[in-house]
């Protein structure tokens, strides 16, 4: 899991790095995106939907990246900084398609959703397909709070500094996709 | 502890204190409905941690690198610090002169820059001419520095009405201390001209006042084409 409170020599190196691709070093970006790419690619297929579309992203991601890698400070690890420029291009992208669309984009303060009491649990066990499905119904903040710390494994202290939340909307977010998931799996068990 | 007060998400993160995490358990041993939700959203979360792991394909970085091809060179900030007091005063005067022609665009320079291109210091060089050569190199760089920083300021302060007042005042801030920073390695400066700590103390300071100005410039420019999620980073980096 990539920490956003790096030991100095993970930010020395990080930042070594960024210098090496803002001084044009042959090699360099290819190095980034052979350590990020993967997990990277991962988090966009599951915010867009679908792997094309998710292809398109991460270059986009990679392509910021090298843009602006000049503003790469080593206040955090690379890897935090580049999900922050992936899950700001990412939730920009949903929301324009929400809007042209016509829909309503959510926001990172809704209220949670009344959970349904059930005498015994619902769930059992978990169908795979059935879960990326539900994740894809969710709305996009609250999906990439919970893809980053129910999938990705980051803590909520991480998850806000991703976002450019709080702590507390963090956990609310991915309480409430627990909640939506749990919701829409139950109706299949 | 009734049902509303139940710490779910606490629970099923287990992130409680042992005290609460005792509480908590009591109240799921008479709570059939809040323990089928805990065990439910247990169950989620485990099964959302063995999702699927797929790799990009194989290609992309082929794509990607021949769309890179058509960018310009990345904007530098990070650039690698020097070792020699000769460097720095290169790298110095480079650094402001990038900011110039491609941060603020607007504000050729008025002459060529003069860019010291010689190597380090010689230390076969006599004493005083040591001193002159690097004098001269510092002053160089100083005269470059305080350009990029007029340029700066003068589209900050140009734009700064379209800050948040809150955002502004604290930059205000921000900047006073810079320069009061400024100011008193100045003083060191002069009364110790040769001192490499004073040196570098001023053009440490005169640094950090240009990439507060540069990042200033940024979230106008991200303001203005409608880019919050990016403003809204820069407003809190800017706000620390």
């Amino acid at each position: 899991m990539p920490s956003s409170k790096p030991s100095g020599d993970v930010r020395s190196a990080d930042v070594e790095l960024a210098a090496r691709i803002g001084s044009g070093e042959a090699g360099a970006f290819e190095a980034l995106y052979r350590q990020h790419a993967g997990r990277l690619y991962n988090l966009t297929i599951r915010m867009a939907g679908g792997s094309v579309e998710a292809e398109d992203l991460l270059q986009d991601v990679f392509l910021l990246a090298y843009r602006k890698i000049g503003s790469y400070r080593g206040d955090a690890s690379l890897g935090t900084w580049l999900y922050r420029l992936a899950m700001n291009h990412c939730l920009d992208v949903l929301r324009s398609r929400q809007t042209r669309m016509g829909q309503v984009t959510d926001s990172m303060d809704e209220p949670d959703a009344a959970p349904v009491p059930t005498p015994a649990p619902t769930l059992t066990t978990v169908n795979r397909i059935d879960l990326e499905r539900a994740i894809d119904a969710l709305p996009p903040a609250c999906r990439a709070a919970f893809l980053l710390h129910d999938v990705e494994g980051f803590g909520h202290n991480e998850v806000a500094d991703i976002l450019g939340v709080s702590e507390g909307t963090s956990k609310s977010q991915v309480h409430k996709a627990r909640l939506r998931i749990r919701a829409r799996l139950g109706t299949r068990a | 502890m009734n049902c509303h007060e139940f710490p779910l998400a606490d629970c099923v993160d287990g992130t409680l204190s042992p005290a609460d995490e005792r509480a908590a358990e009591r109240h799921l041993e008479g709570c059939p409905p809040c323990r089928a939700l805990v065990a439910d959203l247990r169950t989620v979360r485990a099964a959302a941690f063995t999702l699927d792991r797929r790799q990009p394909p194989a290609d992309l970085l082929d794509r990607l690198q021949a769309r890179l091809k058509a960018e310009p060179a990345p904007r530098s900030r990070v650039l690698a610090w020097p070792n020699t007091r000769g460097a720095w005063a290169v790298w110095l005067a480079a650094a402001a002169t990038l900011m110039l022609s491609t941060i603020v665009g607007v504000m050729p320079l008025s002459r060529s820059a003069r860019v010291p291109s010689t190597p380090a210091p010689n230390t076969t060089l006599e004493g005083s001419a040591l001193v002159d050569s690097v004098e001269a190199d510092l002053q160089a760089a100083e005269s470059h520095y305080e350009r990029a920083i007029q340029g700066l300021e003068q589209i900050a302060k140009t734009d700064s009405g379209e800050l948040d007042p809150q955002v502004a005042a604290v930059l205000q801030k921000n900047l006073q201390v810079v320069d009061q920073a400024i100011d008193e390695s100045r003083a060191a400066l002069k009364t110790e001209p040769a001192s490499s700590r004073a040196q570098d103390g001023l053009f440490e300071a005169m640094r950090t006042k240009v990439a507060l100005l540069q990042q200033t410039v940024e979230l106008i420019n991200e303001m203005r084409k409608g880019n919050q999620a990016e403003a809204g980073r820069l407003m809190q980096d800017l706000s620390r």
